[in-house]
């Protein structure tokens, strides 16, 4: 049963907008006289903030009809029609696009106040805000399209933002290289998307290409089609989500401004993945086969990262490779259907993280550019609120008990339990105790010891409210989101998960409750063992450590990277340059050097008898005339 | 006026660019009439868009008989599969005209003459009035490389001219051919393509005719392997030319595809379609390649519209209505982005004096405008979702996939290999560090803005809106394939799959 309601495609609009606006006012005054910053900041805030009064009346609209009802649909006009193929720019409100909306306008909106004292004095302030909006704009047509179709629109439009604001300081090589790794990367992964959809569309699509209609004749599918399907939308996720084999981007794109690291490539952009298998819950539930590649992709990944993540210096690379880490948990619940779950980790990761990383962004802004935690230290006392937020946000991440993280994460984790797939779960609990470790390390080391470099510290200070205020709201958000799911053991009654429900296509396993106090005591256990090695190793004061063997290994990212660049970027360039510099010249155009070399040796042998004696040429004409009458006497008779 | 739409807009740039030619005008006078008389196609193009109903059928038909013994008609007529390219032969001429101010005359007369033949190719219904309109339009373009075109122009225009010619005397002898096989089974003479299609041919001639027909096209598109000549011609042509060439003549040769073989060879065409849409992939894929490690922007351009055409085509051969509708779409989506792109190059030129890739960088801070414009183009060459160039490729990659998975899934890395290339060259040339010679480059101004601007318009109205433009095309790309494939199966499988020593058996 679905209800239309025109309003809800004014909800992408709006940010749409204001980047229009923004983009026009800085594309047409940055040569000239600036712009002051308070006009774009205000208007830059306009726009999300709008979104967010939409998301909440959607929510709250949605509340008030029946459960198997809040299904809100507008479309808005035919996008296009050929054949059996009708796309509608549709925009669709369930239960689950609605908690996306909520929380991503929310945190987008914080993060436009949050940039506006971070960017100040930036000479592209205008385009930064103009880039933003444009994202959140794309996000929301992501979050809200009604088919998979628009969902590509918005999935390649985050993508395109992505690209734009990691390669936003383009002076720098680098940061441009970055942005293209991104885009590129990303890409790849868009193209297992569109095979995907061409393939369902041909399989089931032809009564109705947009989620609901989908849903209904999923059942059509065979499984081999089905299968293909999964795992090539998957190959999508793994690319706008940074899994394996497609996470190389996500570390690099830290080239970008901080906020942008917040929003972007942690709280939402990055967990659109996570969001596409839900909303494909009704095919992934079907193969259970596609569901368990999703699933150990994921944990895979989650290791993978951590490990990384517990060797890097730079501040902003040890959230990235959480955040890689986090989305390998959200994938390993998705994959085994436990979408509920890994939708709540997606909510409360995007308070915690996108808090941590605007923790981080003080520091930095703080600490004049510096993202190496080997020269700093000590900045608890200097940074009061920033240390404290951050310790929240450090402890949400890490699962300490009662914190939002410890409720998500442990769902997955007991999911995962709870459904047989004790393999899943042996490495979830390990990745648990690995990330304390490293979440820990950070912490230590930037805000406790003594200070590393003595300049820096000396004029580190906390950063204006503009920017603090937006780190206690999520602070408090990152501490208390968890009771919005507490399971029943806690009292609660999985108020997200039954929220949830009517978009889903899942099974709740009923399980013993030994089950769940043994999920809950292995993560508390792997939390203490983490937390306690970082204590004894970082609190104190510690020296930066030379890496060798593994460690190397480690501090090296497996030279992941350095693999890619010599199987995938070099070869290609190379056929690139054969292509041009030998191929193009010497052999395709085979054909046209071979007639031309024949007229040449035509013509040389035809010189033969131009020898330049009359009587020859005689001869030649009487053989030419004896062959005329010769052939008239014939076709006479 | 009206009843003789067409031939107006076929013959006004013809003959003003005779005129031209014949009198002397200075410069100045013969860009203002040029552009004068571009503007007024425009209308009439924009008109005919307008008034077009899109039921799938021929309208504005004009036809008239014209060498009776033979059976040649007069005829001209637009649908839905002529519509597009129609669109993209008139809706961006007039800006050549306002961006290269200080060409000599003989250029903007033969970029006149260009359109007219254009636009008498793209509307012709009789197959020798289609022949003579092509070998038209090939002599202006011959003219402008070998006249204005840059410093390898000869060896260039030699190329363009061989190759061209002989596709040229494939397609006459494949057209007698079609004529006298049309004389020997109904006993009349024609050559008007609606009669054509009720041919049967079969046999070793109608491939060979195929063949014929389907290299002289192949040539114009290009399909790989016939591309040779298209980067020296790209590279070495004025501006002006090559994206008269990359955004509408190449898509001329996609048309004729559509327009005559596939009617009338529909059995060969279905017979040799997997070939045909490998050789489609192949030069995407191959292209592509070649673009990522071009040192001069132009080439790079001219290797990346290579690649475009290539899956184009690839929609042609995939026999059914979504990849067909795709390239009908494409068609005019690719000149707003390809063929922009090539002029936002050749303004570069004018500016700076050089194409070179490494002697860049840095523009995005100087010329913004540009920049974001630039971008914008890019994108939709890239097919971002939103701008024109998204819906066509999809609808190839969708209708590929139905046709082959295979094919389908080959035709899909356009997605991966086209950003490869652009982003970096876009990196290395409006990113990282500017220097004296970009130092001083100047932004668009508000003439230029003003050119430009429309265009920027139509790539995200086409990725916003495609629907108005689509609901045109459909019906005519529903019929084309309904008509040429409504064979039965049997006769395919039949053809496809010769029974060795068939004949042998049959007494």
């Amino acid at each position: 049963m679905e209800h239309t309601s025109t309003y809800i495609g004014l909800t992408p609009l709006f940010p749409l907008l204001g980047a229009l606006v923004l983009g026009l006012m800085h594309m047409l005054t940055c040569t000239k006289t600036r712009l002051p910053e308070k006009l774009y900041g205000v208007l830059a805030c306009v726009g999300p903030l709008l979104s967010f009064f939409l998301a909440l009346v959607i929510f709250y609209h949605l509340k008030g009809l029946p459960t198997e009802e809040r299904f809100l649909s507008h479309n808005a006009f035919t996008w296009f029609a050929v054949g059996d193929l009708h796309v509608n720019m549709g925009f669709l409100a369930d239960p689950l696009s609605s908690l996306m909306l909520l929380f991503v306008t929310f945190i987008g909106s914080l993060i436009h106040i949050y940039s506006i004292g971070y960017m100040a004095g930036d000479k592209n302030f205008g385009k930064f805000f103009a880039y933003l909006n444009l994202f959140l704009g794309s996000m929301l047509i992501l979050v809200l399209g009604s088919g998979p179709i628009v969902m590509f629109v918005g999935w390649e439009g985050v993508g395109l933002c992505s690209y734009l604001l990691i390669s936003f300081y383009s002076e720098d090589t680098d940061n441009v290289l970055a942005g293209n790794k991104a885009f590129i990367v990303n890409r790849i992964g868009d193209l297992g998307f569109v095979l995907g959809m061409s393939f369902l569309f041909w399989a089931i699509g032809t009564n109705g290409f947009d989620y609901l209609s989908l849903k209904v004749n999923a059942h059509n599918l065979t499984p081999a089609i089905g299968i293909t399907v999964c795992l090539l939308l998957f190959i999508g996720a793994c690319g706008k989500s940074a899994q394996i084999p497609l996470y190389v981007w996500l570390p690099d794109a830290m080239a970008g401004p901080t906020p942008v690291s917040a929003l972007i490539h942690a709280a939402t952009m990055v967990t659109a993945g996570v969001y596409m298998v839900a909303r494909f819950s009704f095919l992934y539930t079907h193969f259970p086969l596609a569901g368990s590649v999703v699933a150990w992709i994921g944990i895979l990944t989650a290791l993978l990262a951590a490990t990384f993540g517990m060797f890097q210096k730079d501040i902003k690379k040890i959230l990235a490779y959480s955040t890689v880490s986090q989305l390998g948990y959200m994938f390993a619940a998705v994959g085994i259907a436990a979408y509920s779950a890994g939708i709540f980790h997606v909510f409360t990761h995007a308070f915690f993280k996108a808090l941590l990383f605007l923790g981080a962004g003080s520091v930095i802004y703080a600490l004049h550019h510096q993202q190496d935690i080997w020269q700093m230290g000590g900045l608890k006392d200097k940074m009061p609120t920033t240390y404290k937020t951050m310790v929240i946000g450090a402890l949400a991440l890490s699962g300490a008990p009662l914190f939002s993280g410890f409720f998500s994460k442990d769902e997955i984790l007991f999911s995962a339990l709870a459904s047989g797939h004790s393999g899943i779960w042996i490495i979830g609990v390990l990745v648990a105790g690995m990330t304390a470790y490293y979440t820990f390390r950070m912490i230590f080391l930037v805000f406790h010891g003594e200070p590393r470099d003595k300049d820096l510290y000396e004029h580190a200070k906390d950063a204006p409210p503009l920017m603090t205020i937006p780190l206690i709201i999520l602070a408090v958000g990152a501490a208390f989101a968890g009771v919005l799911n507490l399971p029943a053991i806690f009292g609660g009654s999985l108020t997200i998960s039954h929220w949830l429900a009517p978009s889903l296509v899942e099974h709740h396993p009923h399980v013993s409750i030994w089950i769940e106090i043994l999920a809950i005591v292995t993560s508390v256990a792997a939390f203490a063992i983490g937390i306690t090695i970082a204590y004894k190793k970082f609190a104190h004061g510690a020296e930066e450590p030379v890496y060798t063997g593994l460690g190397k290994f480690g501090y090296n990212k497996f030279y992941v990277d350095e693999i890619y660049n010599a199987v995938f970027v070099q070869p290609y360039k190379a056929v690139g340059a054969v292509i041009s510099k030998f191929l193009e010249p010497n052999v395709t155009d085979i054909h046209v050097k071979l007639s031309s070399w024949l007229y040449q040796k035509a013509g040389k042998a035809f010189k033969v008898f131009q020898v330049g004696y009359i009587r020859v040429y005689a001869i030649y004409m009487v053989i030419g005339l004896s062959l005329m009458s010769l052939f008239l006497s014939h076709s006479i008779n | 006026m009206f009843e003789y739409a067409l031939s107006v807009m076929i013959f006004l740039p013809i003959v003003t660019g005779l005129v031209m030619l014949l009198f002397p005008l200075s410069k100045e006078t013969a860009r203002i009439t040029g552009f004068i008389v571009t503007v007024a196609i425009l209308f009439r193009g924009i008109e005919i868009f307008l008034s077009f109903t899109g039921t799938g059928g021929m309208e504005y038909v004009e036809s008239r008989s014209w060498i009776q013994s033979l059976g040649i008609s007069y005829g001209l007529g637009i649908d839905g599969i002529s519509l597009l390219v129609l669109m993209a032969g008139t809706v961006l001429f007039p800006m050549l005209f306002t961006i290269f101010k200080t060409q000599p005359k003989g250029y903007y007369a033969n970029l006149l003459i260009a359109q007219g033949a254009m636009i008498g190719a793209i509307c012709a219904t009789d197959l020798v009035l289609f022949y003579i309109f092509w070998e038209v339009m090939l002599l202006p373009i011959f003219f402008m490389i070998g006249l204005y075109g840059g410093s390898k122009r000869l060896p260039a225009t030699l190329k363009i001219t061989i190759y061209t010619i002989a596709g040229s005397l494939l397609m006459l002898a494949a057209l007698v051919y079609v004529g006298v096989s049309y004389h020997t089974q109904f006993g009349k003479w024609t050559f008007a393509i609606v009669q054509l299609s009720e041919l049967e041919l079969g046999g070793g001639f109608a491939v060979l005719a195929f063949f014929m027909f389907m290299v002289a096209f192949a040539i114009k598109i290009p399909l790989f392997p016939f591309h040779t000549w298209l980067p020296d011609a790209y590279t070495e042509a004025p501006t002006a030319t090559t994206f008269v060439l990359s955004a509408i003549m190449a898509k001329i040769g996609v048309y004729a595809v559509i327009r005559f073989v596939m009617p009338v060879f529909e059995i060969e065409f279905a017979r040799f379609a997997v070939l045909l849409s490998l050789a489609g992939v192949t030069g995407m894929i191959y292209c592509g390649l070649a673009a990522i490690s071009q040192k001069d922007m132009k080439r790079m351009l001219a290797f990346s519209s290579a690649s475009h055409m290539g899956i184009i085509a690839l929609g042609v051969f995939c026999m059914n209505v979504q990849a067909l509708t795709g390239t009908l779409f494409q068609i005019a989506a690719h000149a707003t982005s390809t063929g922009v792109l090539f002029l936002f190059v050749g303004l570069m030129e004018e500016r700076m004096q050089t194409r070179k890739i490494e002697n860049l960088g840095g523009i995005a801070y100087r010329a913004p405008i540009f920049a974001t414009f630039f971008a914008i183009a890019m994108l939709a060459s890239v097919g971002l979702p939103a701008t024109s160039g998204f819906i066509g490729e999809f609808l190839i990659i969708l209708g590929a996939i139905k046709f082959n998975a295979f094919i389908g899934i080959l035709a899909g890395t356009t997605l991966v290999i086209g950003v490869c290339y652009m982003l970096w060259m876009f990196q290395r040339v409006f990113f990282e560090r500017s220097n004296e010679r970009t130092e001083n480059f100047q932004d668009l101004n508000l003439s230029e803005a003003l050119t430009f601007l429309p265009v920027i318009v139509l790539i995200f109205a086409m990725g916003i809106f495609p629907q108005a433009f689509i609901k045109k095309i459909e019906p005519a790309a529903q019929q084309q394939i309904a008509k040429a494939f409504a064979m039965p199966q049997a006769q395919v499988a039949e053809t496809i799959v010769p029974t060795p020593g068939h004949n042998n058996h049959k007494e």
